[in-house]
C-alpha cells in the first residue's frame, strides 16, 4: 500500500480511530496496530508476511536468550556473545539470500566464463521482499543492544512485532531503535492534545515533495537520459544528474515525513531521518544530515565494532572505507552501489587527510568565498555518487559521464521550469529551521475549519501538480 | 487537536478534496477498470457536475495546460478543417501528394512527434534528418500519451492548434504504446481494452486524427509508423491489433503513409528481438532494457528506414540521404505488404 492513495487514506482513518479508541487498553491495541501493519504489508503480497513473522519469531527469541545469559549486572559473557553473532548471521544470512544470492552467483559465473570455464549458474530470480533491509537492522540492533547491556528490558513477544512490523516504518524506514519505540508503547498519549499540526504539515510536504517534484523530475529528465544517455548532450546530462539528487531526496525524505507524520497523529515519534542534506560543507556534515537513522546504524554497529577511529590514522580510514562499502551494498546488489560506497569512502577519507593536512592554515579567501567552494565540491561529489546509484550498471554510469564531454546531443527535457524546479529545490535547504517551525506554530492556531480547507486545498493541488498514477517510492527497493 | 476532531477534519478534508477532484479521480478510475470503485467514481462526478464543484479544480487544470475533459472532440476540430477542404479539389485528395523536392536552400519542415517511444526514435531523426541538410526538423513528443486518453492528453486538438499551424510538410507520428487500455466512449461508458467497441472506438479516434491531417492543398504527407513488436516482460500490450488498425485506416487516406516498424524490430519469424544486426552486420541491441522503448542504435535505424521511405515519395537527391551501414537496417529489410490483425506472442 502506497502512502498518496486513496487506499491508505481509508486504511488510515480506520486505524487512527481504532488505535485512539483502544489507546486505553494496552493489549487490544498492540494487537489491533500488529493487525493493521500485517494488512498493510500484506497488501503487496501475503506471502511476505511468513518471512516477516520468521523474522520476528527469531529475533525476539535470540534477543531473549541474549539476555538470559548476560551476567546479573548486565556484562557480557561468551555465552551471551555468541548468540549475538548467531543472530547477526541469521539476520543476514535471510537478508543475503534475498538481495545477494542471484548477484553473487552469477558474478563467480561471469568471472569462471572469464577466464574460459562456462558454467550453469543456478540463478533463483528471487523477489526481494519490501523494506527486508530496514526490519532486518532494525532486528539485529535490538539484539545487538541487548547484548550490550544496552537495553535491559527484553520485549515480549507482542511489543516486539508491533515494534518490527509497525506500518510506519516498516517498508522504508526511518530504522527505529527499541529503546526509541518501546517506552511509547507503553505510554498512553492524551487523545485531547495530538500533534495535528505539526503532522498534517510534514504529510503535505512529503505528499508534495513526492508526488509533485519527484515524479515531475523523474519523467522530465531522469529517466529518459538515464535509460538512454547516448542520444542527449552535454547540458541534459547535466540537468539530469542534478535532478537526480533532488528527485531521491525529494522522494525519499517525503516518504519519511509522511512516515513520521502518520506515527505522529497516532502519538508515536519517530526520530529524524533528513535535515537539509544539500547544504553540507563537507561529506561528513552530509552524512549527519542524510538518511541519519541508518548512518546512526552503521556507525554504532559497523563502525565502532571495526574499531572507529580508536586505532591508528590507517585503521581509521580503512573503517570508513569499509563502513561506507557496506552501506552501498545494503543498497543493493550491484557492483554499482559498490563504486558509490567507494566514492564516498574516499571522499571521507581524503577529507580527514586534508583537513588534518591543513589545519591552521589559512588560505586567505574571504570566508564566505571558503565555504561556497566547500559547497560546490561536496554537491558535485555527492551527484557524481548519485550517477552510480540511479545507473543499472558501472559501465551505464560511465557512458553517462562520458556524455558531459560530448560534442552534440540532444538537449530535450531541459527548461526553465526543469532549472526552476531544481534550484528552488536545493535553495529551500538553506531556509533556516525556524521558519517551517514557526509556519507550524502559527498553522496550529488556525481554527480546525481553516485547516480542513488549508488540508483540502493542499490535496486538490498535490492532485493537479502531480502524474496520473503514483510511482512506488525508490527507497522501498532496498 | 482532540483525536475525535481529528478525524471529522481528515474525514472532510477528504470528501472536500474529493469532491474537487472527482473529474480527475474519475479519469484515472476510467483508464483502469476499476469496478465497484468506478462507480463510487462516476457517482461522486455526477454530483460534482450537477452542482458545478468542479470548477476549482478545472480552472487549475486549464491554467496549467491539462485538458479536464473525459471525450475527445474531433467534431469541432473537423469542422475547423472542412472550409479549407472545400477549397481543395476533391480529385488531388484522391492521390499521394506531390511535394517539391527539398534542397539546402529551402529545406522541407518536417516534424516527428508521439509518445515516449518517439522519445529517442525522434531525437535520431531529429539528428539524422538535420545532417542530410535538406530537413528542418521538429520535435514533438509527449510521455505516457496516445489516442485513449485524450483527457490526458489530446493529441488531435495539439496537431490542429499547434502543429499544423507551422505548416510542416511530412509528420512522422507514432502512438500505441501507451494506448493498450480502457477508454470512454462517446456516451461516457467505460470501454472495455480490445473489446468490439472499445476497437470501433479506437478506429473512430484513429481515422479522425487521420483525417485532421490532410492538408487544403493536398501539400503535405503524414508518415504514420505503427508501433513495433514489445519484448517480453513489458505491460504494452496489443500492438499487432493498433498497427492493423492504422494500416488499413491509412489504405483509404493517400496523404497518410502507414510506415510498418514491426519487421525492422522483429527476427526472421516476426517475433521480437532486441538485438539485431544492421547492414554492416554486426549485431547491435535495439531497445531499451524496459524492451520497449528504442535504444540509440534502435533510434538511428528506424530513422533511416523512414528517411529511406520519405525517399520514395519525395525527390531527396539534393540532401546528404545515403545512411551509414552501422546505423541502417540490412537491404534485405522490406514493410510488409499488409498487416495482419494478430501477431503471434503479440499479446
Amino acid at each position: 500500500m502506497l502512502f498518496p492513495t486513496v487506499d491508505f487514506a481509508v486504511f488510515f482513518l480506520v486505524v487512527f480511530t481504532g488505535s485512539w479508541l483502544l489507546r486505553p487498553h494496552k493489549i487490544a491495541w498492540r494487537w489491533f496496530i500488529l493487525a493493521s501493519s500485517c494488512v498493510f504489508y500484506g497488501w503487496w503480497d501475503w506471502n511476505y508476511l511468513m518471512l516477516l513473522f520468521l523474522s520476528i519469531g527469531i529475533n525476539w527469541f535470540l534477543g531473549l536468550a541474549v539476555f538470559r545469559s548476560l551476567t546479573p549486572e548486565g556484562e557480557r559473557t561468551n555465552t551471551s556473545r555468541w548468540l549475538v553473532r548467531i543472530a547477526v548471521v541469521v539476520n543476514l544470512g535471510i537478508l543475503g539470500y534475498f538481495k545477494y544470492f542471484d548477484f553473487f552467483v552469477s558474478t563467480i559465473a561471469d568471472k569462471m566464463r572469464s577466464i574460459g570455464i562456462s558454467v550453469d549458474a543456478p540463478v533463483l530470480n528471487i523477489i526481494l521482499p519490501i523494506g527486508i533491509s530496514f526490519f532486518t537492522f532494525q532486528a539485529i540492533s535490538y539484539v545487538i543492544d541487548i547484548g550490550r547491556g544496552q537495553w535491559r528490558k527484553p520485549l515480549t513477544i507482542l511489543d516486539f512485532a508491533v515494534y518490527l512490523s509497525f506500518f510506519a516504518h516498516l517498508v522504508a524506514g526511518p530504522i527505529v531503535r527499541a529503546s526509541e519505540f518501546a517506552p511509547q508503547l507503553d505510554e498512553v498519549p492524551d487523545p485531547r492534545y495530538v500533534r495535528s499540526a505539526e503532522a498534517f504539515m510534514l504529510i503535505f510536504r512529503g505528499m508534495f515533495k513526492k508526488v509533485v517534484i519527484s515524479s515531475f523530475l523523474a519523467t522530465q529528465i531522469v529517466d529518459p537520459v538515464f535509460a538512454n544517455p547516448n542520444a542527449y548532450g552535454p547540458l541534459a546530462v547535466l540537468w539530469a544528474v542534478y535532478a537526480y539528487a533532488i528527485q531521491i531526496y525529494a522522494d525519499f525524505s517525503g516518504y519519511t515525513d509522511i512516515a513520521i507524520g502518520v506515527a505522529l497523529l497516532l502519538g508515536i515519534r519517530f526520530p529524524q531521518n533528513f535535515d537539509s542534506p544539500y547544504i553540507a560543507l563537507s561529506l561528513q556534515d552530509f552524512w549527519s544530515r542524510w538518511h541519519m537513522t541508518l548512518s546512526r546504524w552503521l556507525r554504532d554497529y559497523l563502525y565502532i565494532p571495526l574499531g572507529g577511529n580508536r586505532g591508528s590514522k590507517a585503521m581509521t580510514y580503512r573503517n570508513l572505507f569499509l563502513v561506507m562499502i557496506i552501506g552501498g551494498l545494503w543498497h543493493g546488489a550491484n557492483w554499482t552501489f559498490v563504486v558509490w560506497g567507494a566514492i564516498h569512502g574516499s571522499y571521507l577519507v581524503a577529507e580527514r587527510i586534508v583537513k588534518a593536512k591543513w589545519k591552521g592554515h589559512e588560505l586567505g579567501l574571504p570566508p564566505l568565498l571558503v565555504k561556497a567552494m566547500q559547497w560546490f565540491l561536496v554537491f558535485n561529489v555527492v551527484c557524481l555518487a548519485w550517477v552510480f546509484f540511479r545507473a543499472t550498471s558501472v559501465d551505464e554510469a560511465f557512458t553517462l559521464l562520458g556524455r558531459l564531454f560530448a560534442s552534440a546531443g540532444s538537449n530535450a527535457g531541459v527548461s526553465l521550469l526543469l532549472i526552476f524546479v531544481i534550484v528552488a529545490s536545493v535553495a529551500s535547504q538553506f531556509v533556516p529551521q525556524r521558519f517551517p517551525q514557526k509556519a507550524e506554530v502559527w498553522f496550529a492556531t488556525w481554527a480546525p475549519a481553516l485547516q480542513l480547507a488549508a488540508l483540502a486545498g493542499g490535496l486538490v493541488l498535490v492532485d493537479a501538480l502531480g502524474p496520473e498514477g503514483i510511482a512506488p517510492f525508490i527507497y522501498f527497493q532496498f | 487537536m482532540p483525536a475525535g476532531l481529528i478525524i471529522v477534519v481528515i474525514v472532510l478534508a477528504l470528501c472536500v478534496a474529493g469532491l474537487f477532484d472527482a473529474d480527475s479521480t474519475l479519469r484515472k478510475s476510467n483508464a483502469k477498470g476499476d469496478g465497484w470503485r468506478n462507480e463510487i467514481a462516476k457517482t461522486v462526478a455526477s454530483v460534482t457536475d450537477t452542482l458545478h464543484i468542479n470548477f476549482f479544480r478545472n480552472s487549475i487544470d486549464d491554467a496549467l495546460g491539462k485538458n479536464q475533459g473525459t471525450k475527445i472532440d474531433v467534431e469541432e476540430l473537423l469542422r475547423r478543417q472542412v472550409e479549407a477542404e472545400n477549397a481543395a479539389s476533391a480529385e488531388a485528395a484522391k492521390k499521394v501528394p506531390v511535394l517539391p523536392a527539398p534542397t539546402p536552400a529551402t529545406p522541407m519542415k518536417i516534424w516527428v512527434g508521439g509518445d515516449s517511444i518517439t522519445q529517442t526514435f525522434g531525437i535520431s531523426f531529429q539528428r539524422i534528418t538535420q545532417s542530410t541538410g535538406i530537413f528542418t526538423p521538429t520535435l514533438d513528443y509527449h510521455v505516457s500519451t496516445g489516442l485513449s486518453r485524450p483527457d490526458y492528453y489530446n493529441w488531435p486538438e495539439h496537431l490542429v492548434k499547434d502543429v499544423l499551424p507551422a505548416n510542416p510538410s511530412i509528420l512522422v507520428i507514432m502512438f500505441g504504446a501507451n494506448d493498450g487500455q480502457n477508454m470512454i466512449g462517446a456516451d461516457g461508458k467505460v470501454l472495455v481494452r480490445a473489446s468490439e467497441p472499445w476497437m470501433a472506438e479506437y478506429r473512430r479516434r484513429v481515422a479522425a486524427t487521420m483525417d485532421l491531417l490532410k492538408s487544403p492543398d493536398n501539400q503535405r504527407i503524414t508518415i504514420w509508423c505503427g508501433p513495433p513488436p514489445m519484448g517480453p516482460g513489458t505491460k504494452t500490450r496489443g500492438m499487432d491489433l493498433m498497427s492493423y488498425i492504422y494500416w488499413s485506416e491509412a489504405q483509404s487516406r493517400p496523404w497518410i503513409q502507414y510506415f510498418d516498424t514491426w519487421p525492422f524490430f522483429s527476427d526472421s519469424s516476426l517475433a521480437f528481438s532486441a538485438n539485431l544486426p544492421n547492414a554492416d552486420g554486426v549485431v547491435r541491441s535495439m531497445r531499451q532494457k524496459d524492451n520497449v522503448h528504442f535504444s540509440t542504435a534502435g533510434g538511428d535505424r528506424l530513422s533511416w528506414a523512414v528517411i529511406d521511405r520519405i525517399g520514395k515519395l519525395v525527390n531527396l537527391k539534393a540532401g546528404n540521404v545515403t545512411p551509414p551501414a552501422a546505423q541502417a537496417p540490412p537491404a534485405s529489410l522490406v514493410e510488409r505488404t499488409e498487416t495482419p490483425p494478430s501477431m503471434p506472442g503479440a499479446e
